[in-house]
């Protein structure tokens, strides 16, 4: 993998893409990071796995699904943990996130403004706490200060993303209440190549 | 590696837990297969991580989220290929699986019954046709009737479990797919699963 050519292909948003940006970017792996506008990408539907975005190609072969592919990243650069049960723990959280993401899509998706404006309020009111607090319990529940010890893996990551990127869109801001949550964002935003990223994004 | 003791729970149905049943049946572990009747869920609730079912308990520890729990009975148990890349192969296979369920469950969870018989019906015409179709697309590419390489994986049972659910609710049919049906044979006459399909509780879901 070291030598792999990647390229992530997605849109000019953070996304579901970003996770996968973060880790390549933390791993400081080289990768092309090809933003596609909305005008072009039905030419490139046809070469996409699912007919979605993002996917990756890795040496010539493309793959889809942007859990399956931040996964396999980790996985490839130590940032899964050292055991099975460590993939366990990193796992819940980016299902957990998936979970918090769905009710993000009832609002994308609403078929009217009403809806649209009540599943909005869902989520400030409702899902925003509730994964929060699961991420808050989880990094209690640590021995460490990240979700497995004293170790960053796709977790810390997914969590980081969670509440500086597009989910955060729907969200208020992050209360005081978490303050784990709150230290793991601090500390991840303040990785080299981490702030390196986000300055080019300006 | 010592073995750990390991608890599932559920509610008495094949539901979200099957997958981790098949799993577990695939590699001849004994495990607890902890059913609750809704009146013990509500009391049980507070006693697992995050509310939901399934929950896991290894050695004493709880962990939820389904895929989570899949993906580590199939690393652990020999069911999620033998390189990262395989793995990756898996997973978006198992990824496609439960977008497809996703489809489902908005189908299932609508209570107006006019709303409900919309949803079905663009199951059917759009998001059957569509994920049957990916998945036949990833078996021919593979060649070898499973997903990823030469044996089993969680890939093919979630699949199989999740097209066997609709099967019997009488939503779709495979019929037209000849690499899925060569799918659900190669499952079914895995002599681990084939007994333990044989002799596994029949509940409506």
């Amino acid at each position: 993998m070291a030598n792999s050519k990647i390229t992530l292909n997605y849109f000019d948003i953070k996304g579901r893409a970003e996770i996968i940006r973060l880790v390549l970017t933390w791993a400081g792996k080289d990768f092309v990071d090809n933003r596609i506008s909305r005008e072009d990408w039905p030419a490139l539907k046809p070469k996409s796995p699912f007919g979605q975005l993002p996917y990756v190609e890795i040496d010539g072969k493309v793959y889809g699904q942007s859990l399956a592919i931040s996964n396999f990243f980790a996985r490839e650069f130590n940032l899964y943990g050292k055991s099975n049960l460590d993939g366990l723990i990193i796992d819940q959280v980016a299902q957990l996130t998936e979970d918090f993401i769905q009710e993000i899509v009832k609002v994308i998706r609403a078929a009217d403004p009403e809806t649209k404006a009540a599943n909005q309020k869902k989520v400030q009111e409702e899902a925003a706490p509730k994964f929060w607090g699961f991420y808050e319990k989880l990094l209690k529940e640590s021995s460490g200060q990240y979700f497995v010890g004293d170790e960053v893996t796709l977790a810390d990551l997914i969590a980081f993303d969670v509440v500086t990127g597009f989910v955060s869109d729907f969200t208020l801001p992050l209360p005081d209440s978490y303050p784990l949550l709150t230290a793991l964002v601090e500390t991840i935003g303040n990785n080299d190549n981490i702030k390196a990223y986000k300055a080019k994004q300006q | 590696m010592a073995p750990k003791p390991i608890k599932l729970f559920y509610f008495d149905a094949r539901g979200r837990a099957e997958v981790c049943r098949l799993l577990l049946a695939a590699a001849g572990q004994k495990y607890e297969d902890i059913r609750y009747t809704q009146e013990q869920w509500e009391t049980e609730k507070d006693n697992t991580p995050f509310k939901q079912l399934p929950v896991i308990e290894i050695d004493g520890k709880r962990f939820g989220q389904t895929i989570a729990i899949i993906t580590y009975l199939a690393t652990e148990f020999g069911f999620r290929g033998k390189t990262n890349l395989e793995a990756l192969a898996i997973d978006q296979a198992v990824q496609l699986t439960y977008d497809f369920l996703n489809c489902f469950v908005k189908v299932w969870v609508e209570k107006d019954e006019t709303k409900k018989a919309e949803y079905m019906k663009h199951f059917k015409e759009v998001e059957v046709p569509k994920y049957l179709g990916f998945y036949e697309k990833l078996l021919k590419e593979s060649g070898t009737g499973y997903f990823v390489g030469n044996s089993l994986s969680v890939a093919d049972l979630s699949c199989y479990d999740f097209l066997y659910g609709l099967k019997s609710m009488g939503v779709l049919s495979t019929d037209e797919y000849p690499n899925i049906q060569n799918l659900q044979k190669k499952v079914e006459s895995n002599e681990k699963i084939k007994a333990y399909l044989a002799t596994r509780k029949q509940t409506p879901t």
